[in-house]
């Protein structure tokens, strides 16, 4: 064999490989899903479904609270979205337009605040949501009830700024040209209608780019949905609804229902990735290289 | 009054204004609050009693635990970054020199994008002792299939696996962008000196790609140090504290074992040590020529 074709040989060869590696742990989910009682049970396991059960994934539905859980995702994330984005692109515009007393101090603490790993706010922040006075039946010295613990305000609130954000909103705000911005304020415009009919429709690429990452990154937060919401089951997000309810999956034949809520939990951000991957991508990448 | 607002002088305060209060009701508050809950006795219910620095000398020097916890975290840290970034640059490189690029690396996006539990599911069927495909394919090759998970001295190096499946999308598009950059005049230059590829990727593209490893390196290392959430849900710490690394560590002491001192001081150990070792490694950013980030 001549030493091209062995080196493509070798290079495809290494490729393929890899992209084995990468998609057979999702096909052996999904291959799982499709099983029978029978065929889990049965010693050795029958690998491929004879007759795949198309409808665990209906089952899902009926016998799952996955609805409820799909819900919580979609209000939790799109809020989070929502508000990360308005917040975001306010400061950072700020940041990158105007010289005011206190800009420079305010950029240092947002590059320096990435710095502060989330397991440092945890524990505070639980507490501070939990001993709020006078919500969710506490007192007026937050003690007696769960604060707002039990309410989608605990799953929102501490995620309504991103520093990443707002670094990144203030890369591409610092791209508009002042020029436009000035001949605007000649034409006798205010402030705010500047920002909202001249700069913000300049950055959509910037917007687009932290909402899908915004998006993808809160639809798969675990940690602190599960703090707050171990006890409160009508607030899970599918996730931590899937990862909650594992004691309930004790039986094997059960097995195939809980690797179908698993596909269908993954799902909704392939859906959004898909469609809208290259802004994701440049999200990762303004999120590593600083500068 | 609206004049006034929209003006120059004043919009930007309104602009910076949302960002100024929530960042402080829930960073500089609670951040201020973990220490001082880092210098009590406290249990969620009670007044918090003032215990001075009894929590951090407990933590350095009695809590075997935590020690054990540590190096579990370094041994994580550690072994992905050591795993992940040979594999990521290897795969980012042949890449580079295939068609379809975009779909090759496309593939690896898939774990990145897929939530924790999820991962951790898929993970535990595919190791699980008899029955995951892992051991199924093994016993077919007549190689003995060892207990991936449940064994204590294996748990970790499967945990690290996982971890290496996840990061490898993201370590690969930092290393193609920057494979990106090298001018093609290099390898052309190789080519005429008779390299072959091997050569190639060893005496050009390493050398010239070195601030993007190290960067790369630090960067996951100091991502990992940090992180628990693979634990949490793939093994719960175990078997035996095998997989407890100090975040999970002070997380179950936090919210199990409600005793809110000690597990704030285990934070703010756990966040000194990482910052030390980020400053350590930004000056070993500027030896090795990063000066962008």
């Amino acid at each position: 064999m001549s030493r091209p074709i062995l080196r493509a040989l070798l290079k495809y060869g290494l490729l393929g490989v890899g992209a084995v590696m990468m998609v057979a742990p999702f096909l052996d989910m999904f291959l799982g899903a499709l099983r029978t009682p029978a065929e889990l049970l049965a010693i050795p396991q029958v690998y491929w479904p004879r007759d795949p059960q198309w409808i665990n994934f209906a089952r899902v539905f009926s016998e799952l609270p996955v609805l409820r859980w799909l819900t919580n995702s979609v209000i939790v994330t799109v809020a989070i979205t929502t508000l990360q984005m308005t917040t975001s692109t306010m400061a950072g515009y700020a940041l990158a337009k105007y010289k005011f007393w206190g800009s420079g101090a305010i950029l240092r603490a947002v590059l320096g605040a990435q710095m502060f790993p989330f397991f440092l706010l945890i524990i505070p922040i639980f507490f501070m949501l939990r001993y709020v006075p006078l919500a969710g039946g506490n007192d007026l010295l937050g003690a007696g009830g769960t604060g707002l613990l039990s309410s989608y305000m605990a799953l929102i609130l501490p995620f309504a700024v991103t520093w990443y954000g707002i670094f990144l909103m203030r890369q591409f705000f610092l791209n508009v040209s002042d020029e436009i911005i000035d001949a605007a304020r000649i034409d006798g415009a205010g402030e705010f209608r500047i920002f909202l009919t001249i700069a913000l429709p300049l950055v959509r690429p910037g917007l687009a780019t932290l909402g899908v990452f915004v998006f993808i990154y809160h639809w798969n937060e675990v940690i602190w949905t599960m703090t707050v919401t171990r006890s409160v089951p009508e607030l899970q997000t599918i996730p931590v609804g899937i990862y909650l309810l594992r004691g309930a999956f004790a039986d094997p034949s059960t097995e195939s229902l809980q690797r179908a809520a698993v596909c269908v939990s993954i799902l909704p951000v392939i859906a959004v990735f898909l469609f809208l991957q290259r802004y994701y991508v440049r999200g990762l990448m303004a999120g590593s290289v600083k500068g | 009054m609206i004049e006034w607002i929209s003006s120059k002088r004043v919009a930007p305060y309104v602009f910076i204004a949302p960002v100024i209060i929530l960042g402080l009701l829930f960073f500089a508050v609670p951040l201020s609050y973990s220490a001082y809950i880092s210098l009590t006795d406290w249990d969620s219910m009670s007044t918090p009693q003032w215990v001075g620095l009894k929590n951090y000398s407990y933590l350095l020097t009695e809590d075997s635990f935590f020690f054990s916890s540590l190096v579990n975290t370094f041994y994580f840290a550690f072994g992905m970054m050591a795993l992940s970034v040979p594999i990521a640059l290897t795969v980012a490189y042949v890449i580079s020199r295939s068609r379809y690029q975009e779909f090759w690396r496309a593939l690896y996006w898939l774990p990145m994008i897929t939530n924790t539990v999820a991962v951790a599911y898929i993970w535990k069927f595919i190791l699980s002792d008899s029955s995951g495909l892992l051991n199924r394919t093994l016993d077919v090759l007549g190689l003995p299939g060892p207990n991936w998970l449940t064994s204590p001295s294996l748990s970790m190096f499967s945990v690290v696996v996982v971890a290496v499946w996840v990061s490898l999308g993201h370590n690969i598009l930092l290393f193609a962008a920057g494979l990106n950059d090298i001018d093609e005049s290099y390898y052309e230059a190789g080519k005429l000196d008779g390299a072959h590829p091997l050569q190639m990727f060893w005496h050009v593209t390493i050398p010239l790609l070195r601030p993007t490893i190290l960067f790369v390196m630090i960067t996951n290392f100091i991502t990992a140090l940090s992180s628990f959430a693979l634990m949490l849900v793939l093994t719960e710490g175990g078997p035996v504290r095998s997989t407890t690394v100090t975040g999970l560590y002070l997380y179950e002491m936090a919210f199990a074992d409600l005793r809110l001192g000690r597990a704030s001081a285990a934070a703010f150990v756990l966040f000194v040590l990482i910052l030390l070792i980020s400053l350590a490694q930004l000056r070993l950013f500027r030896r090795g020529g990063v000066v962008a980030y």
